[in-house]
């Protein structure tokens, strides 16, 4: 037979290099569950199953590569072809995604074919159906644990209790859990005059700056659980730095931004969620705010992940407008100008070993702490490499998944302790809780050193 | 006669291997020669379709009508081979409302459950079809799988006791006194299973009658004797995409025309065709433009096609045949019936026949209406019975579903594995050693290879018809050296190296009309790889063995690490 004649002109495929932030929409017709063009990018080179974390710790697991675009190119349809239950293992980390020279939606892929296992192949009886739904739902526990911190954090961290959970539900009993603040975000802020208060506050600092007192300076704040009722302090210093830059904040009516029910396949809980804080977010993106988060996996929540799994109206617009809290600073101010002139001295004078989560790393922000910080007075910082912490959400948690989470963790924790500072620092609140379970040392967010650098 | 006729079948494709099932089910001694792997002409270059008749049901009913009847004969006794994906008949806006409904009332007459439904019902099945379809007629096309239905017979013939010659090519027919008495073939690698690097020969075949079963070879093999088959070989490029974009079959519902249907097969989507007459089934142009034509016209049915990445073309010989005196310019006027020529009363040859024209879907029939006339040549009185015994792999096919997860082997890769093997899942899968995914994008486990080799030797090519390894997105890239790494240590390292050899030129065949985009990316990792991990970039005029033992065995006294210690990726924990 003849030669083909060759294709007369070359078109190469420009590669996603990640520095774009855009959620692939791979099947802008329909909103159902079939990703098998989403396999067309794989070339099958392995570069995710190289970058998997759990790959290299868990023989049994098949890999970011089987999970996506392989599993999804062998399914043929919903009913009658099962997901492998492998995809449980997944801890969504997402650095397959970043690592995929080609632009496979991996993430996409391993998320929705969760949410079809969990939805259509899991018993709603099983302990680890439970056990997933209550990790996933912690903004339920946390609210409930907020109504009487004191109690909540004596019980449960009681040992027989944790005995219990970790028999029962097969929690790790490893791990604590973190305290409960005493006073919520939520609450500080409307006891500091919530949104009025804050603009007050940022037109102050506007004329003080020398600005129009009345710039279109305003956020929406999607503080996320954790800040709300474990690290209030985080939320105060975003609040703090924000008005310090004569920004208006307001802090709309929110729920959990659905992170860790994506990583546990809940995806009609995570949409519930997701609704609800669109619903919130989008009338104030209209009106000219933007939302910034000061947890990188919420951020990523909004930005990806919604746009991603839901078809949801005003959820492209909301997508477009998030940002992290300190990316969002250094895009619109001169905040390495202003640290310039800073010395810190007090508390939060010390050396830090900072980590990039992993979703911090998906966003592009990995560098952005230690750029910030590097050269402000009275502080070091040293990155701890890029490893991933192993904890991812509540991956870590489980019984079953703890002993391959501090495997994972190894390498961070050894580079934490050849680190100079013993404090470390993460934009991650479940990082943190690794890092803290890992070394001991006390974590701090990079808006608190902000906070303790610029503000008075 | 004493003992049973003995019969040469010439052709290994679907005709064939129907062909010699029936015969050796009847107790007629068969021996089947092909001058290639199994599927090797014509059947091996098909779309896939199973016919409902639908595509024949205004321009040749009686085609038609004979579709539908083995449509329902296959999806019995070939199940493991069938996928009833249904199929449609789409119209779009500028398509003629009087053919849609010569379509509909063709279906109706000819007995080809047929039903109208709207747009929005038929993009509510396909989502991916174009929004401007007005609407469709559903009938119960489906997809089958041309190498296993083929392999089955092949298995089936043998178990009757047939002899299945692969690599066999057939160079004379032996005449003697006006009549044919046989063949003389040339065995590429001996008797048997294929293995690469044995030495051939000739062998003269002796037999009470030969059956020319070649289709677009037709011509050839009469020629052998002095005999003029007016066989028209017409050819049609097919191009296979990455992924399923339609479970459906997809028929635009026009008079005729090129790039009118979009199969889903297997893990692929498959985009036919052309129709346009060659003079030799074995030398005609293969033309990108055909390849970019057929994916711009079938674009207006599902739009995705436009942008999807498609993994290899290929190009197919219709054995289409017209008696002399019809005198079609156009090859898409010519029937698609089939024709028994009866060389004794024909041209006065006795002892063969041969059978043209028809098509896959028919196979059976055709089968079974050359085998009836053999046995009336030898007055044997035994009934067909191809038609009600099931094909190896599809018995007792219903109980699939339990033994599902018993391999350990992962979801998806389980499922395609039984769905492949059919009945014969279990004693295939079934192994006490570890069972390694050697093809990932097909999901075939190293279980399937071994299964296939005992089947066809060391010829890779065949073990890859047989399972679909290297059939996938990466086209062999990440696969064929672990296929060749399956024949050791049964095959020796030339034999191995033969056939790895012939299993990559053949990958690299078909995807020479692919490159472009997401498979040029693939080609040239699969490239680089080869080319850096497998000396592939060699001097291909250089075919000394390479000299192993020349190499450094690695050091002495390599301390062993214990198994808990080594990460997934083959790194020592963590460092």
């Amino acid at each position: 037979m003849s030669d083909a004649e060759s294709p007369p002109e070359f078109d190469p495929e420009a590669p996603n290099t990640g520095e774009d932030f855009e959620p692939v929409d791979v099947f802008p017709d329909s909103d159902d569950f079939d990703l098998r063009p989403g396999a067309d990018s794989c070339y099958k080179c392995s570069t995710c199953d190289t970058n998997c974390p759990v790959a290299e710790v868990d023989d049994e697991f098949p890999g970011p590569k089987f999970q996506g675009p392989e599993q999804w190119r062998l399914k043929q349809s919903e009913e009658d072809y099962d997901v492998d239950d492998s995809v449980m293992d997944c801890s969504n980390c997402m650095r397959c995604d970043n690592a995929c020279p080609s632009g496979v939606p991996l993430s996409q892929m391993h998320n929705t074919a969760r949410g079809e296992y969990v939805s259509e192949q899991m018993s709603k009886f099983s302990v680890e159906y439970w056990r997933n739904r209550i990790l996933s739902n912690y903004r339920t526990s946390a609210w409930l644990a907020s109504k009487m911190p004191r109690v909540a954090n004596a019980a449960m961290n009681f040992g027989p209790a944790r005995w219990v959970m970790e028999k029962t539900m097969g929690i790790t009993s490893e791990r604590e859990f973190p305290a409960f603040a005493t006073e919520t975000f939520r609450e500080w802020w409307r006891a500091e005059g919530g949104a009025a208060g804050s603009r007050e506050r940022a037109v102050a600092s506007r004329e003080r700056r020398g600005e129009d007192p009345d710039a279109d300076k305003k956020v929406a704040y999607f503080h996320g659980c954790y800040s709300n009722y474990n690290t209030p302090e985080v939320g105060k210093a975003m609040v703090r730095v924000y008005e310090h830059f004569g920004y208006e904040v307001v802090v709309p009516e929110q729920k959990c931004s659905g992170t860790p029910m994506f990583a546990n396949g809940m995806l009609d809980d995570a949409r519930r969620h997701a609704e609800a804080n669109i619903s919130s977010m989008a009338d104030l993106v209209e009106q000219g705010y933007d939302a910034i988060a000061s947890c990188t996996s919420c951020s990523m929540a909004l930005r990806q992940e919604y746009p991603e799994l839901f078809d949801i109206d005003g959820v492209d617009e909301v997508s477009s407008h998030t940002f992290e809290s300190l990316e969002y600073l250094r895009i619109h101010e001169d905040v390495r100008d202003e640290l310039g002139a800073a010395d810190v001295d007090g508390e939060l004078a010390r050396e830090f070993a900072y980590h990039a989560p992993c979703h911090a790393r998906n966003q592009g922000l990995n560098n952005q702490a230690v750029e910030l910080f590097r050269d402000v007075e009275g502080v070091g910082i040293e990155d701890v490499g890029d490893s991933c912490s192993g904890i991812s959400g509540t991956y870590g948690w489980k019984s079953e998944k703890y002993d391959k989470s501090m495997e994972i963790g190894a390498e961070m924790f050894e580079h934490m302790e050849d680190a100079d500072g013993k404090t470390g620092m993460t934009e991650c609140p479940t990082c943190a809780m690794q890092m803290e379970h890992g070394t001991g040392y006390d974590i701090r967010h990079p808006l608190e050193l902000l906070e303790a650098a610029l503000v008075e | 006669m004493t003992s049973a006729p003995h019969i040469a079948v010439i052709g290994g494709g679907s005709t064939g291997t129907g062909i010699a099932r029936d015969l050796a089910m009847r107790g007629l001694d068969v021996t089947l020669v092909e001058q290639g792997n199994l599927t090797h002409g014509t059947t091996g270059r098909m779309h896939g379709l199973l016919h409902s008749g639908g595509r024949y049901a205004v321009s040749d009913q009686a085609s038609a009508e004979e579709c539908i009847e083995e449509n329902r004969v296959l999806r019995d006794i070939a199940s493991h081979c069938v996928e009833m994906t249904g199929g449609l008949f789409v119209k779009r806006p500028e398509d003629s409302e009087e053919y849609f409904q010569k379509k509909l009332s063709g279906c109706e007459a000819c007995g080809i459950p047929a039903e109208v439904i709207s747009g929005e019902e038929a993009r509510k099945m396909e989502p991916h079809l174009a929004t401007d379809i007005d609407k469709a007629i559903s009938v119960p096309d489906g997809a089958v799988d041309p190498f296993r239905l083929v392999v089955a017979n092949a298995a089936s013939a043998q178990e009757h006791g047939a002899r299945i010659e692969t690599h066999s090519k057939v160079t004379d027919l032996l005449v003697e006194d006006g009549e044919v008495v046989g063949v003389e073939v040339e065995h590429d690698s001996g008797t048997g299973e294929r293995v690469h690097g044995r030495t051939g020969g000739t062998e003269e075949i002796r037999t009470d009658y030969v059956v020319n079963a070649t289709g677009a070879w037709a011509g050839r093999i009469g020629d052998m004797a002095g005999l003029d088959i007016e066989v028209r070989p017409s050819k049609g490029v097919m191009t296979i995409m990455n992924v399923r974009q339609v479970d459906t079959v997809i028929n635009r519902c026009k008079p005729k025309g090129d790039a009118d249907i979009i199969v889903p097969h297997e893990t692929t989507a498959i985009l036919g065709t052309t129709d346009e007459e060659v003079d030799d089934p074995e030398d005609y142009p293969e033309k990108q433009w055909e390849v970019d034509m057929m994916i711009d016209t079938l674009k207006e049915l599902v739009p995705m096609l436009d942008e999807a990445r498609t993994i290899r073309s290929f190009w197919g010989v219709r054995p289409l045949y017209e008696p002399p005196d019809v005198g079609s310019d156009d090859p898409t006027d010519i029937t698609r019936d089939y024709f028994l020529l009866d060389h004794e009363e024909r041209d006065s040859l006795g002892g063969m026949v041969s059978i043209v024209g028809g098509k896959f879907t028919t196979y059976r029939m055709m089968g079974e209406e050359i085998s009836d006339h053999v046995c009336g040549k030898f007055g044997i009185d035994a009934d067909c019975r191809t038609a009600d015994v099931p094909l190896p792999g599809s018995e007792d096919f219903t109980v699939l579903r339990d033994y599902m997860d018993e391999f350990g082997l992962q979801s998806p890769i389980g499922r395609r594995s039984v769905e492949r093997l059919g009945s014969r899942a279990e004693e295939v899968l079934q192994t006490d050693g570890p069972n390694p995914v050697v093809c990932g994008c097909e999901g075939v486990t190293r279980a399937e290879i071994q299964d296939a080799i005992e089947g066809s030797g060391s010829d890779l090519n065949a073990v890859r018809l047989r399972t679909r390894a290297s059939m996938g997105n990466c086209q062999g890239g990440f696969c064929c050296h672990r296929m060749a790494n399956e024949l050791h240590t049964e095959y020796d390292e030339s034999t191995t190296r033969a056939a790895w050899d012939e299993l990559l030129q053949e990958r690299w065949k078909g995807q020479r009309h692919a490159l472009w985009g997401e498979q040029l990316s693939q080609a040239m990792l699969n490239y680089a790889l080869q080319a850096t991990t497998q000396n592939r970039d060699n001097d291909p005029a250089e075919d000394d063995s390479i000299d192993f033992a020349a190499f450094d065995s690695g050091p002495e006294d390599v301390e062993v690490v214990s198994d808990a210690s080594v990460a997934a990726d083959g790194g020592y924990d963590g460092n």
